[in-house]
């Protein structure tokens, strides 16, 4: 039997009330780890992206447009082993407007070509190019619609308006998860002839392969230089600092989810420590039993902050045990498959399990401070004459 | 300590008082009280409520200090004692028995008594053992894994008691410990104080309203207004 020992059986006497507590404190943990793996997937995606591959866009947003020519241009210069060159297209299914997925018109060779981590087989490969309304679709994406090879589809334009047919030539998957598998890629020369002749010949972006990934700053700089002189400018960056660029449009809600996630846990600590503070105002005849027969503070303060623990503890392993499977089997499975560019690994990471861990034990501790303190000050006559 | 009659005094109380602050007005619970008491002796403390017998207890135990005056308990002189000090005399030389008994209801009987042990350097083997021992000694030998819920209110006493003697301390100080039982209950809680008293040589000072229990004592000492009666 051991002070610590006592503490532990302390917190089962109010089944009920402890259970909550532990609920409080294990889905602070699973939300905890949730908003924390989404804030490092989201800025680590730029890690996992390609080290030889950089982007050129307009030089004052991405959603202005550049000349398609440019990208031939860029084709023609040194280090530049493969161009392709992409445009949102913003397609939704008439059926399900609100379903989400990428629409993007592209040169297929080249796009194959940019992107060795896209898979398809070869038939299909030959099919989707052959085909100018032919479109290739990610294999996630394939079996949630429950499309398959050779269905014809319709889509509506947001951007692009009216309702655009394609045929399914085939059907992708990655050898690495930054490219995310529910992507409709089809042929820009699709919409290109469907353009009026003014917003003809336009590319949202261009992505180049280089040969020297060490050489992807000085490449970026000199095909800025190029354009800098003509009607519309360009902004050059590596695969990872586009990413981040995507990113910085979305600090706010990396902040929020910061901000929220820090709120959370402050509240859990707050029930905690309500939670605990009953408890000693329930059992300060018992304090005063123990201070008489010669315990001092600092032991009941330790019965306290035992107690407030051995929650933290439980809470929080029940916490981590549900976080792994929710977040690895369940929503990261989701969106690495569905929204792969910005989070090509959503999985529990061991620092943030461990992080999640540490904050439910310590903040589980620190709000037992003061209940801690009240008991440990209690005076012993005042306590035993609690009792009657 | 002083001797008489072979026995030295164990307590002594020189021009105690004791007042308490209830706002701005002063209350003086004890007023300039002296009292002995011989070690080995079994005296009960009585009076009507609001006489000050409770204060004294907790004064003799080392629960609270005197406002003024000398009291000396043990050969420790507690009035000038800090709460550290006291805690440490308690645990070596005060053993409770409370009116309510105040058992931990997690623990069984055995841990209930096992439990001021954890303040000292025993091995566990050796705390287990002591408290087996103070357990048959009240005679709740058979009852050792029972929780305090699964034991009358007479058991729950003995088991108060088993806790209050395992330290083998000098004084048992005891507050109306048979206030919540019935007669022959309280009998046998009588009968326990006694053998402690007679047997194990223990110093017992107990609180009480009932006659009966004051008549097991060998002194009886009545307060009034915080003052002993004559």
């Amino acid at each position: 039997m051991t002070l610590f020992g006592i503490a532990a059986r302390n917190i089962g006497r109010n089944k009920l009330r402890t259970t909550l507590t532990v609920a409080v404190v294990a889905i602070s943990t699973l939300f905890f780890i949730m908003l924390r793996t989404v804030v490092w997937s989201w800025t680590s995606a730029s890690e996992f992206a390609a080290k030889d591959r950089i982007a050129t866009r307009h030089k004052v947003s991405f959603v202005m447009q550049l000349p398609k020519r440019y990208a031939e241009e860029i084709a023609q210069m040194p280090g530049v082993t493969a161009v392709c060159y992409a445009n949102w297209f913003g397609g939704k299914d008439p059926k399900d407007e609100n379903d989400f997925f990428a629409t993007i018109a592209t040169d297929p060779a080249s796009l194959l070509k940019v992107y060795p981590e896209i898979k398809t087989s070869e038939a299909q490969k030959q099919a989707w190019i052959a085909d100018r309304r032919g479109a290739l679709i990610g294999d996630s994406l394939a079996k949630k619609k429950g499309w398959k090879v050779g269905d014809k589809i319709t889509l509506a334009g947001s951007i692009f308006p009216g309702n655009w047919d394609f045929n399914i030539s085939g059907i992708y998957t990655t050898t690495t998860t930054n490219v995310d598998r529910a992507t409709v890629w089809f042929h820009w020369d699709y919409l290109n002839e469907s353009l009026p002749e003014r917003s003809k010949d336009k590319v949202g972006w261009i992505v180049s392969n280089i040969s020297d990934p060490g050489a992807s700053g000085r490449i970026s700089k000199e095909v800025d230089a190029k354009f800098d002189e003509r009607d519309l400018q360009t902004i050059t960056m590596s695969e990872a600092a586009l990413n981040q660029s995507f990113l910085g449009m979305f600090s706010a809600i990396l902040k929020a989810i910061d901000l929220v996630s820090v709120v959370m846990i402050a509240i859990m600590g707050l029930i905690v420590g309500n939670t605990i503070a009953m408890g000693v105002r329930e059992r300060t005849n018992e304090y005063g039993v123990l201070r008489a027969i010669g315990f001092l503070p600092k032991h009941v303060a330790q019965f306290v902050l035992g107690e407030a623990l051995v929650i933290g503890i439980v809470g929080g392993v029940v916490g981590l045990a549900l976080g792994y499977p929710f977040v690895n089997l369940g929503v990261g499975r989701f969106l690495e498959e569905n929204m792969g560019q910005m989070f090509p690994q959503f999985r529990v990471q061991p620092q943030i399990a461990v992080m999640a861990f540490g904050l439910a034990l310590g903040l589980a501790v620190v709000s037992a401070i003061l209940p801690a303190r009240k008991a440990a000050s209690l005076q012993v006559v005042e306590s035993l004459r609690r009792v009657g | 300590m002083s001797e008489n009659n072979g026995k030295s005094d164990i307590i002594s109380l020189s021009k105690v008082g004791k007042s308490f602050w209830r706002g701005k007005e002063r209350l003086d619970v004890l007023k300039d009280l002296d009292l002995t008491m011989k070690e080995g002796s079994f005296e009960a403390l009585m009076g009507p409520s609001g006489s000050g017998k409770s204060t004294l207890l907790n004064l003799i135990a080392g629960l609270d200090v005197p406002t003024s005056g000398s009291l000396k308990v043990a050969g420790s002189e507690l009035s000038q004692m800090s709460e550290g000090d006291r805690a440490g005399f308690r645990a070596a030389n005060i053993g409770f028995v409370f009116q309510t008994y105040n058992l931990m209801p997690v623990l069984t009987a055995i841990e209930n008594v096992e439990l001021p042990l954890l303040l000292t350097n025993l091995p566990a083997a050796d705390r287990r053992k002591r408290a087996e021992t103070a357990l048959k000694l009240v005679g709740l030998g058979e009852r050792m894994g029972h929780y305090p819920r699964q034991l009358s209110g007479g058991q729950e006493q003995r088991v108060t008691i088993a806790r209050a003697i395992v330290t083998d301390p000098k004084i048992i100080v005891a507050d109306e410990p048979t206030g919540d039982l019935d007669r022959e209950s309280a009998n046998d809680i009588l009968n326990l104080l006694g053998r402690l008293n007679t047997e194990l040589g223990k110093t017992i000072v107990m609180v009480t309203h009932d006659p009966a229990a004051a008549e097991r004592a060998t002194i009886c000492h009545r307060l009034d207004k915080g003052a002993l009666a004559l």
